[in-house]
């Protein structure tokens, strides 16, 4: 059914939870208290690699109010399991809490539950964990030393996964290539950053058998079925809720250990149990991210044609596999969206995690792409420069233009503008051209223009997963529209929105279909008890698979409403129209009846409905993502400018433009880049999260990992282009995370651009950027 | 090995409102290295979460009336209780130290600058803060008192290493007191952190008394070089008798790097501070100049 002519999808509406969220009224996971609640405090490993020899906690005895502890003993065989079902990978779980030897500085020993979190903290600093210390696994390179033990018993060797993708005849472009261009690229460790952290409160309730958590997640519904099959519990008797959740960025779309121990908690004591991260335990042992290094050689034609890309990717993953992406998702993704844009016929990625001493990796906004980006791009550039070809040049000699286009690996990229987004930033950055130009005679200052053009699969489906073998398993987002007797609507959502403005798009898109207006609609989520079955909200699907899903529901429920309008006003339901709280015949506005006289008809005055028809109004749909996803595109570009006598890097301007297919609301598209941006800007400039030789974490606090504040962003310029998509309902692709990907490409080609020298590695700091002026300086 | 867990809630202390200098000083000597005054707590609670530091007593003093920028004889007094803020637009300190008040536009961020004080910045002693690289620089006095009555101690002798000063137990920072300078005298201050009210990698501050044509006498600070700020006798004397208009900078910066030996770690390698600190110091020199011939 062809959806009415669209009046709220596109419409720059501010976002309808922001008078919660602004105006303290929200309710996060620390805000919920419960009578007679028990707060948890973790013992954690402050030694990177040890057996665990002895847990002495009998000083508590003498600490003067009531205090239970419990370790890996009590645990004992509930753990996070977390595997693809290939051979080549190497089997591991993480128990709640270590048994036998802890391997990252921050893995949870054991907790202390005391009756406030003040006292609970003190009490955990009287519990002593007696370690015999191990070698650490530190580095990339010492994982992949044959001669060092591996960190699990039964495994060969660190290298927890190795596996290939290929396509196309790579030998025979290596050998008609005449330039051969080869780099190692690296990009650095990351925490994951949300403003709020992470936190867990459960209690379960003997009169119903219902145990509830409430988890600071972006899936719910997953959390409750990892729960449910851990502690051997009937799905139906949990609840997991969502509160509103203060950011998440993919490092609260994974279900953690402390989800599973604070519900068996509290079934074990009987007491509600609370959990609220601190910052440093979310720094040091929630989840990292990146940590790549990609060496890629590339074949080129002398006229500039990429032929083909050979590509070795290694992932330091840390110490464990994360559930449901595990630890294959990360290099695995940059094996698969290595070819990006471009034409290219021969491709051959060999990728690997690899285990070391540390914080597990997972999904961070964008999940890998941001360290692929930077090498694809890093690598056009170099090829330029080899090449004596303008950048832009280059890469619209090998963009994709022809469009459904299969590429190298069998992947179908829907419609796009890549060229024409390629052409709109060249315009828009001809000054700064000329600016960056003028600026090589400087011995002080330097000013830099580089970009990065990227696709971004999103909105997968469940053929990706399968292919993938990885435990989520699918991609599917359910909705349910219902309708009440006043003609209000309510939608209930799988997606849990942690700022993505759902409550506000999701409104919008119904609101087209049911004819009333968004601000009549409440969009509820994040609560496995109200909201139909899904995998929550990451992966950039919420626009177009969770407003594909709340158009079908939505359209299905007005198909209902057309009839009984017909049926009252005694016309055809394809001659009815909904718009403006009414039902109007086509063509004879003045002949109609007002939705909530719909609604009554349907739910309390059922002897007005038409013969046979059931009363109700409510329908239920879910969409699952196209077989390969459809394909968002950008290009980013910053212009810096360098102080080549201090290494201070100021970033003049950053624009983007991209196109996400149908734009459901501008304002949350554009807040939705600017933020990913932001983050992106971390990761190019700030951001890293350092370890010791010894696996000690560095940069525990604020004070030592960098995040990017205010006065270093600049304005953030974005353009947009709209392909609507054939694959989603509304034309929508996924937008989530791409402002994310395209930053520390883009910035470090303008500051390759502005020294004239390669660059390999990020995050671009004041000392990194001292060290690559040095040339500079000395030439002065 | 024992494990200390992973604090962000200070250990138990307890809190106690001073209603007179004399209250809290009675208090501080009481408690003696288990308390701890505190005002704006812009040091002292972060690091009181993080349990390093670890007071019994907290003796609250935001009370008392020590706060104050004024001129007594030949000397600016400034209270301890004095926020950061208060020096913009303070026309003693826009008129008499040009390099304070570039100083001060480094600190933090505006939240920071309205609650912290002088007296907790002194106190706390971080490496590269600003007031105790300023306070170096003027060769002020930090007047401190417990019940036992008041010491003044040089600057220059109170910062000992980093976050470790002169202070014994039950005594108070009450006031800074910085000599004024002839009218004669400019200076500037400039820092390099990695964002904006950062931690400084780097920063050095100058002083100098000329006739119109030159530099008559000089005084320099830096912080990074090593766990305090410290001072560059050997620049000082190397710039005084040079012209205004071409100071030598650079050399006197290129000087003052080989001398240094400064600390490496994550944030930045000690070769990058050196480099840096030969830059700042070049800059903070021709900065200073160029303001003492626009004066003339």
């Amino acid at each position: 059914m062809k959806a009415e002519q669209p009046r709220h999808v596109g419409a720059r509406i501010q976002r309808f939870e922001d008078i919660r969220l602004l105006s303290g009224l929200a309710r996060y996971i620390d805000d919920i208290r419960l009578p007679n609640m028990l707060h948890l405090n973790f013992v954690r490993a402050d030694i990177a690699h040890a057996r665990i020899v002895g847990i002495d906690s009998s000083a508590l005895a003498d600490i003067g109010y009531p205090t239970w502890v419990f370790t890996g003993e009590h645990t004992a065989g509930l753990s996070m399991k977390a595997h693809q079902d290939y051979p080549e990978m190497q089997y591991s779980e993480q128990p709640l809490l270590a048994e036998g030897k802890v391997r990252f500085v921050g893995e949870p020993v054991a907790v202390v539950l005391a009756e406030d979190a003040y006292k609970a903290e003190d009490a955990a600093e009287h519990v002593m964990v007696e370690y015999d210390s191990l070698p650490v696994v530190g580095t990339m390179k010492q994982a992949r030393d044959a001669s060092l033990p591996p960190l699990f018993d039964g495994w060969t060797s660190n290298v927890i996964v190795q596996r290939q993708m290929k396509g196309g005849d790579l030998e025979a472009a290596r050998t008609a290539a005449a330039h051969v261009i080869k780099r190692t690229y690296r990009t650095q460790r990351q925490a994951g950053v949300p403003m709020e952290c992470r936190g867990v409160v459960a209690h379960y309730n003997p009169a119903d058998r219902l145990l509830t958590v409430w988890s600071s997640t972006q899936m719910p519904h997953l959390v409750r079925t990892y729960i449910a099959e851990e502690l051997n519990l009937p799905e139906s008797r949990i609840r997991v809720v969502a509160p509103d959740v203060g950011g998440g960025f993919g490092i609260k779309g994974q279900v953690f250990g402390d989800e599973v121990l604070v519900a068996w908690l509290a079934m074990k004591t009987g007491r509600p149990v609370k959990w609220i991260e601190d910052r440093r335990e979310h720094l040091v042992a929630s989840l990292h991210a990146r940590d790549h290094e990609h060496t890629l050689e590339a074949y080129v034609s002398a006229d500039g044609r990429l032929l083909g890309l050979k590509a070795d990717i290694t992932v330091d993953n840390g110490a464990y596999s994360t559930f449901p992406f595990t630890a294959a998702g990360e290099p695995g993704m940059v094996g698969k969206v290595l070819p990006g844009p471009y034409d290219l016929k021969a491709y051959e990625a060999t990728f690997r995690a690899v285990a070391t001493n540390k914080c597990p990796i997972g999904t961070y906004r964008g999940v890998a792409r941001p360290s692929a980006v930077f090498s694809q791009e890093r690598l056009m550039d170099d090829i330029a420069l080899e090449l004596g070809m303008d950048p832009f040049e280059l890469r619209l000699k090998n963009i994709v233009r022809e469009f459904p286009y299969k590429n190298v690996l069998g992947f179908t990229y829907d419609e796009g503008s890549y060229a024409q987004s390629l052409e709109q930033m060249r315009g828009l950055l001809a000054k700064d051209i000329v600016d960056a130009t003028a600026s090589r005679a400087s011995e002080t200052t330097r000013i830099g223009v580089g970009f990065a053009c990227f696709i971004e699969q999103t909105a997968h489906g469940t053929p990706d997963f399968t292919r993938r073998r990885v435990p989520i398993e699918t991609g599917y987002i359910a909705a349910r529209v219902e309708m009440s007797p006043d003609g209000e609507a309510t939608i209930d959502l799988g997606l849990q929105n942690h700022g993505q403005g759902l409550e506000t798009t999701m409104a919008q898109v119904a609101a087209d279909a049911l004819g009333i207006l968004p601000e009549n609609i409440y969009v509820r989520h994040g609560d496995t008890l109200t909201t139909p079955y899904s995998v929550g909200t990451w992966g950039s699907r919420g626009g177009p698979l969770g407003g594909g899903a709340v158009h079908i529901a939505a359209t299905k429920l007005a198909d209902k409403l057309r009839a009984i309008a017909a049926h009252l006003l005694q016309v055809k339901a394809d001659q009815i129209e909904l718009a403006n709280g009414k039902a109007s015949v086509r063509g004879n506005p003045g002949n109609h009846i007002e939705i909530r006289k719909l609604a009554r008809a349907a739910l309390r005055n059922v002897d007005q409905l038409p013969e046979g028809m059931t009363p109700g109004l409510e329908a239920h749909a879910s969409l699952d993502g196209p077989r390969d996803g459809s394909y968002s595109n950008a290009v980013h570009a910053a212009v810096v400018e360098i102080d080549v006598t201090t290494g201070k890097m100021k970033l003049r301007r950053f624009v983007v433009v991209e196109d996400c297919g149908t734009i459901l609301n501008p304002l949350v598209v554009d807040g939705q880049v600017r933020g990913g941006v932001v983050q992106g800007i971390g990761s190019a400039m700030f951001e890293h999260f350092i370890y010791d030789a010894e696996c000690q974490p560095l940069t525990t606090n604020f004070a030592d990992y960098l995040m990017p504040l205010a006065p270093e962003i600049p304005d953030i310029e974005v353009h947009h282009i709209e392909t609507p998509t054939p694959l989603t309902p509304l034309g929508a692709k996924g937008l989530g995370e791409g402002g994310a990907i395209g930053p520390a490409a883009a910035i470090a080609n303008a500051v390759a651009n502005a020294l004239g020298v390669g660059v390999i590695s990020t995050p671009l700091n004041t000392n990194a950027l001292w060290k690559l002026s040095q040339h500079i300086r000395e030439a002065v | 090995m024992v494990v200390k867990g992973e604090p962000m809630r200070p250990a138990s202390f307890e809190y106690h409102r001073a209603t007179s200098l004399e209250h809290a000083l009675e208090l501080l000597s009481q408690f003696g290295d288990d308390g701890r005054p505190i005002a704006g707590g812009q040091s002292l609670v972060p690091m009181m979460n993080f349990r390093l530091a670890r007071p019994g007593h907290l003796v609250d003093i935001n009370k008392l009336p020590i706060a104050g920028i004024e001129v007594l004889g030949k000397t600016l007094r400034i209270g301890a209780l004095t926020r950061h803020e208060a020096y913009f637009g303070n026309p003693l300190i826009a008129r008499h130290f040009p390099a304070f008040l570039d100083a001060v536009h480094y600190i933090g961020h505006p939240t920071i600058r309205r609650n912290g004080s002088i007296g907790g910045s002194i106190s706390h002693a971080d490496p590269t803060a600003e007031l105790p690289a300023v306070a170096v620089l003027h060769d002020a006095d930090i007047v401190v008192r417990s019940t036992a009555g008041e010491r003044r101690i040089p600057a220059t002798e109170f910062f000992l290493s980093a976050y470790v000063t002169a202070l014994e137990p039950g005594e108070m920072v009450v006031a800074v007191e910085l000599p004024l300078p002839p009218e004669t005298s400019t200076g500037s201050f400039i820092e390099l952190g990695e964002r904006s009210g950062d931690f400084a990698t780097a920063s050095v501050g100058i002083t100098l008394e000329h006739d119109g044509s030159a530099v008559t006498k000089a005084a320099m600070v830096c912080s990074g070089a090593d766990l305090f700020p410290i001072r560059a006798p050997e620049i000082e004397d190397f710039l005084a008798g040079q012209p205004l208009i071409d100071p030598k900078a650079k050399e006197a910066g290129q000087l003052f790097a080989e001398s240094i030996d400064p600390v490496d770690d994550h944030i930045a390698s000690a070769d990058y501070r050196r480099g840096l600190i030969a830059q700042l110091t070049q800059r903070a020199i021709t900065t200073a100049c160029t303001r003492a011939l626009g004066k003339k």
